[in-house]
């Protein structure tokens, strides 16, 4: 079974069709990266995904749930880290995990054992009692990722979860989304092509709402006749506009 | 009931951690109380002007300190929506009844602390101007400023869901000035009579003054107690079913 399965997917503005009937599946465990420049409609995808919008037309599902029909049971088994920061500003980072995990209602047991977790895997020991607000860009998405994997998500998106980090902060949460491979099913929308060729095990270029090529960097490279995935992405952008 | 007490807690958290909630929420109103305190003393017996009174003045300065909660309620809502905070959570099993509950729950209990700061406040003001305060009428007047602590949170909810976070302090502010002035807690209302006294009982403001003044002295008439006690609760209840119906519906718009 796949754990997303997209078919036909569309969403439209007004005037604006942001996703314009894309179809694509993720396998159980697969890092998947939606690669676009800005406007190229990745967060609008994994938004329909993560029942944060509604698809105007087409079928998405998350581990056989229908997003649509049965969002109640999509929202148990994923888990979103938005673009923007996401945190409790006045709570601290320990505080945040906590509250997470019991808006997901585990027990205290639990929580503790989670938060713990969450504090060791992204090596927040020195930072678990301060304020959100004290936190540095880089920390503050770490935070906000650990925050999505406390609840223990079959699916996690990470809608850009390096955008303006500094080089160093960005090579930090890398390691740490590594780490995350082949643990869970990661949909991630980037526009760094170094983050995508890094992480995923499949990529799918977005432009203009379509998905334009889809597959293993090698894959895309074959499809463009380019080496590696700047120049794969770059002809396949301009074939798919010049269409 | 897990989702609720673990957002009203966050909310909780998140008021007592910002200094503005304790200049506001409880130092703006006792610092009211002592300088209406003073105002009181200066003006002759003669005149015969009571409102300043401590007995008068502590019902109406515990409504005031209310309206504070309305500006803290929009400022935490408006805040949540205008970050990405309300979208990582809209993604959760939470449910715009869980948001609602656990947005209402940590403002009451903030407004049952400042209502019993205040109270203390003025006893103490009592002890030292000779003024006789009942104790019995304070702690029930605690109880009787619920439905205007409802209406004043709902109110909060309303502006806080329909404004961003630069209009909402802005619509708040308004009514906090309208609200305290045409509540009756600036004048005697009754006294000056006539169209104002009419604009007074147009509005609800009026009907908490009246119902905080009335328990706290320990009167329960109908006039005085009863209908507007009834009066501030139905326009409570209102006010927070409208607010919710505002609620619900810009969180199915955000999803749409």
């Amino acid at each position: 079974m796949y754990s997303v399965e997209v078919k036909n997917l569309t969403k439209k503005y007004k005037n604006k069709t942001a996703v314009d009937s894309i179809s694509f599946t993720v396998k159980s465990r697969e890092l998947f990266a939606l690669l676009g420049v800005n406007g190229a409609g990745k967060t609008t995808t994994i938004r329909m995904l993560s029942c944060l919008s509604a698809p105007t037309d087409g079928f998405a599902a998350v581990n056989g749930h229908n997003c649509i029909k049965n969002s109640d049971d999509v929202k148990k088994e994923i888990s979103i880290s938005p673009q923007e920061t996401s945190v409790a500003e006045n709570l601290t980072v320990r505080e945040n995990l906590r509250f997470i995990a019991e808006v997901y209602g585990f027990s205290k047991e639990k929580i503790k054992l989670r938060t713990d977790k969450m504090i060791n895997l992204f090596n927040m020991h020195d930072i678990a009692d301060s304020r959100a607000k004290t936190l540095s860009g880089g920390w503050k998405r770490k935070l906000s990722i650990a925050m999505a994997l406390i609840s223990e998500p079959k699916v996690l998106f990470l809608d850009e979860p390096t955008l303006g980090l500094d080089v160093l902060a960005r090579r930090e949460l890398w390691t740490a989304i590594e780490s995350l491979k082949g643990k869970i099913t990661i949909i991630l929308t980037t526009h760094y092509m170094e983050e995508a060729e890094k992480l995923s095990d499949t990529i799918a270029v977005m432009v203009g709402g379509k998905i334009a090529a889809m597959g293993t960097l090698a894959e895309l490279e074959k499809i463009s006749g380019q080496t590696g995935l700047e120049n794969a992405f770059v002809a396949i952008a301009e074939r798919s506009a010049d269409k | 009931m897990n989702r609720i007490s673990a957002f009203a807690k966050r909310n909780f958290k998140e008021l007592l951690r910002d200094p503005l909630s304790y200049i506001f929420c409880l130092g703006f109103p006792i610092i009211m109380l002592i300088v209406m305190t003073l105002v009181n003393e200066s003006i002759p017996a003669e005149a015969g002007m009571t409102i300043f009174r401590i007995d008068n003045l502590a019902g109406g300065i515990a409504v005031f300190g209310q309206t504070f909660t309305m500006l803290f309620t929009a400022l935490t809502i408006s805040k949540d929506r205008s970050g990405a905070f309300l979208v990582r959570m809209y993604a959760s099993p939470m449910k715009s009844g869980d948001f609602i509950a656990g947005y209402i729950f940590p403002m009451m209990l903030i407004s049952i602390i400042q209502c019993v700061v205040t109270y203390t406040a003025g006893l103490v003001i009592a002890l030292i101007t000779g003024v006789e305060l009942n104790i019995g009428g304070l702690l029930l007047s605690l109880i009787c400023l619920v439905p205007s602590s409802v209406m004043f949170i709902g109110l909060g909810l309303l502006f806080g869901t329909l404004f961003n976070e630069k209009a909402a302090p802005g619509f708040c502010s308004l009514v906090i000035s309208l609200g305290s002035f045409l509540g009756g807690i600036w004048f005697d209302a009754e006294s000056t009579g006539g169209v104002m006294l009419k604009i007074c009982k147009v509005l609800p403001f009026w009907y908490c003054t009246k119902t905080a003044r009335s328990s706290t002295a320990l009167k329960f008439g109908n006039d005085e107690f009863v209908i507007p006690l009834v009066i501030t609760a139905v326009c409570a209840a209102a006010v927070t079913v409208i607010a919710s119906l505002a609620f619900r519906s810009k969180m199915k718009a955000d999803l749409s």
